[in-house]
């Protein structure tokens, strides 16, 4: 039976959000002795509950914030009024138990070295703020290594020469490769590159009491029926709760940290189900809401000694919003692929992950293998294919003979990208909506670019029937949100320190994607899980010090 | 498919039970094979008890006429099945009256412009629904890049591949022109390209390495 608090009761912690973070700081704190409270704003889904419904999940908000009860606006330049989308949000992000983690595709790169120090080894950059991380690969090696083994996480180790370094191998081999990674191997390997099995969240072998994947073919969007994929939901929460000490509260929308005059943190302020206000008692709070709705939380929470909104001295809460700019190339070949089955991506490459100044623009990434649901794919067709009539429906019988070779790619810290508060816009519980201002920095465009040629030589060298290069057009929301509260040393142009301790409330911490201080090259999943990791060891430790 | 809904539920639950997770992944094979391949997904409509929509509740019928009109036109039947078989316009119908409703009305304000557009075309004396042939082709290419159009499109393809509980994709006939196999359970190889797939082989001074 699984912990109950009392709102009147004053836990230990409070963690704001289930998710790839918020499971592991729960997990952590919990079985380090702490009470815990994890609240939710989404609703706790059974695994027989997720269906293979690719419109509920791709078109009607199944589990993701929805745009008619959560709402957003948008704009280019902070000059602009920002607007509601038609049918969609700019950021987006799972609502349930295990947040983004149950939605996600499970891809599962460590960052490398170069990564946490690009700002002394390229920077400064015109009109980005491209800085180094407090802390070293070095520093993080141990959790990237713990997440692998605790939570689970399949692949090859020493597999790329580009690697990082490790002090242990993945806990399980690399899931089955499919004609996607097949096809791209054989592509790379002309072109003297270094495709590899990729590392991925997904069991494949039974593992810590969870079964292989089922080969479905639907991750991306979709929760895991079969529990393979190492989602919060099926890995940390239960093992947080398993301690006696933690309480999952699902359907409860935190929406206002509570202060007193102190400049402490007393809980946070939430609705539950049914809209009804509560309020719930902590010595200290951490918010894992993710990248969007943790500065969302904190700007609204402003107090009269804190106008500007909670631990934003620095003015840097919501801002250096970045995503995971790419592009890529769809291709065709001669006999069937199958993309529909299997887990979605098997094989990737790192050759061109540095940033290489030849190339005349700051930038780096990966590729990887893949494909898209039927449904999706379906929407467009490449130029000069009719759409509709006999040749659309030729077109459409050609869906199993087709795959991605897809970019993903750095995206730099710019100070006018951001999250903030639109000053009219409420969501369906009265609480203020977020703002979202984004516009690519050129390099970010000039790598995306560069990586559609890439991609297009690798399907040529492939064998394609068919390639249609991706458009590279300009980002207008994304599903990595990255970068809105980094962390740093210095509390003026940072807004959390190196154990993710705000600097501005010394008893509320932040960590998820929001802590990153640059991008990555896309999958972020793996480093904000072995911050957590890290996180929450730190601040356990606080705890136990009494130093929080 | 009532015998269908079973299996997956037994699939399911046997996987929910993390005891018997080690005798799921022994014996999935079998377990799969209990259920039907082609109703594996229909089975999701049986476990939500909604039987898919088989009549027009939203658009009237002259609406409804001319939607059926068009869908089959942007995939048209012939040696496959096309929209019309698939119960595409019962999935429009039924995505305008719920979770699109919002759609509705520029929806219905589209139709509309887009049968006055027709009956002014020269020598029009029908609705779009009974008109002949060419005379429907010949009018869609005029108006193909207009939002009305558009949405139909994108309602005829969601309709044609989403689940058969929303009304469409009857039979399984979108799933089966595209090539998918309904299935909540695969093994490799998937596909033509990783049949012969002789394993990874480590690049010179790599050493790859496992637990």
């Amino acid at each position: 039976m699984a912990k109950t608090y009392k709102t009147s009761e004053t836990v230990d912690f409070i963690v704001v959000g289930s998710g790839a973070s918020g499971g592991i700081m729960a997990r952590e704190l919990a079985q380090a002795g702490h009470s815990v409270i994890v609240m939710e704003q989404g609703p706790r889904m059974g695994a027989h509950e997720f269906e293979h419904d690719e419109l509920k999940y791709r078109n009607l908000s199944g589990i993701t914030n929805n745009p008619a009860v959560s709402p957003q606006t948008f704009r280019k330049d902070p000059s602009e009024t920002a607007k509601r989308m038609s049918g969609r949000n700019p950021l987006t992000y799972a609502r349930v138990v295990g947040g983004s983690s149950a939605h996600f595709n499970a891809n599962f790169w460590r960052l490398h070295e170069i990564d946490f120090i690009e700002g002394s080894k390229w920077g400064p950059i015109e009109g980005a703020s491209l800085v180094d991380w407090p802390i070293t690969y070095a520093e993080l090696e141990p959790y990237y290594t713990k997440v692998e083994w605790e939570v689970g996480v399949s692949g090859l180790a020493g597999a790329s020469p580009f690697d990082p370094w490790r002090s242990k191998p993945y806990p399980m081999p690399p899931l089955p490769v499919k004609s996607s990674g097949v096809l791209f191997e054989r592509g790379a390997r002309k072109l003297g590159l270094h495709p590899f099995p990729s590392p991925m969240a997904i069991n494949s072998v039974m593992y810590r009491g969870r079964p292989p994947c089922a080969q479905c073919g639907l991750c991306g969007g979709f929760a895991c029926e079969v529990m393979a994929k190492s989602s919060s939901v099926w890995t940390m929460i239960p093992e947080a709760e398993a301690t006696g000490r933690c309480e999952v509260r699902s359907d409860s929308y935190v929406f206002r940290i509570g202060m007193n005059k102190a400049g402490r943190a007393t809980g946070v302020h939430y609705f539950d189900k049914n809209k009804v206000e509560h309020f719930q008692n902590a010595k200290a709070v951490v918010v894992c809401a993710n990248g969007s709705e943790t500065p969302k939380l904190l700007l609204n929470s402003a107090t009269n000694a804190q106008p500007e909104g909670l631990a934003n001295s620095s003015g840097k809460v919501g801002r250096y919003l970045m995503f995971n700019k790419g592009g890529g190339a769809m291709a065709r070949f001669e006999n069937p692929l199958n993309e529909y089955k299997g887990a979605n991506v098997t094989r990737i490459l790192h050759d061109f992950y540095d940033s290489d100044p030849k190339r005349g623009f700051y930038g780096g990434g990966g590729f990887d293998a893949r494909s898209g649901g039927p449904l999706t794919w379906g929407q467009s067709v490449p130029k000069g294919t009719p759409s509709w009539g006999p040749g659309f429906k030729e077109y459409l019988e050609s869906y199993t003979y087709w795959m991605n070779c897809s970019g993903h790619g750095t995206s730099l810290a710019q100070e006018t990208n951001r999250v903030d508060i639109d000053p009219e816009l409420k969501d369906a519980w009265g609480v203020p909506a977020m703002r979202v201002t984004y516009k690519d920095h050129p390099d970010d465009i000039k790598h995306a670019k560069w990586q559609v040629e890439r991609a297009v030589e690798i399907m040529d060298a492939a064998g394609a029937k068919q390639i249609v290069p991706g458009e590279v057009g300009e980002a207008s929301g994304g599903v990595h949100l990255l970068g809105t509260c980094r962390m740093g040393n210095d509390p003026a142009t940072s807004v959390i320190d190196k154990y993710h301790r705000t600097h501005d409330v010394k008893n509320l911490f932040l960590c998820d994607g929001s802590s990153m201080v640059t991008s990555g090259r896309g999958q972020p999943t793996l480093t904000i899980e072995a911050l957590a990791f890290r996180a929450a060891e730190h601040i356990s430790r606080f705890a136990k010090a009494n130093a929080i | 498919m009532e015998h269908a809904s079973p299996s997956r539920r037994q699939f399911l639950t046997a996987v929910g039970n993390l005891a018997s997770a080690s005798w799921v992944a022994l014996n999935w094979p079998s377990i799969a094979a209990a259920a039907p391949a082609e109703h594996a997904h229909a089975g999701h409509a049986m476990a939500d008890g909604a039987a898919p929509p088989t009549s027009f509740t939203t658009l009237n019928p002259l609406e409804a006429a001319d939607v059926d009109a068009i869908a089959d036109l942007i995939v048209p039947g012939g040696a496959k099945p096309g929209a019309r078989a698939a119960g595409v316009p019962y999935f429009i119908d039924n995505a305008l009256g719920s979770f699109f409703k919002d759609q509705l009305t520029a929806f219905r304000q589209g139709l509309a412009e887009f049968q006055a557009g027709f009956a002014r075309q020269a020598g029009v004396s029908t609705p779009f629904a009974k008109a002949a042939p060419d005379q429907q082709t010949a009018y869609l290419g005029q108006v193909e890049k207009t939002p009305f159009f558009q949405a139909v499109r994108r309602l005829t393809v969601l309709g044609l591949l989403a689940l058969p509980k929303y009304g469409g994709n009857r039979d399984n006939i979108g799933w089966t022109l595209i090539g998918v196999e309904d299935n909540h359970y695969w093994e490799p190889p998937f596909g033509y390209y990783d049949k012969d797939y002789p394993g990874f082989q480590p690049y010179p001074g790599t050493k790859p390495y496992t637990a």
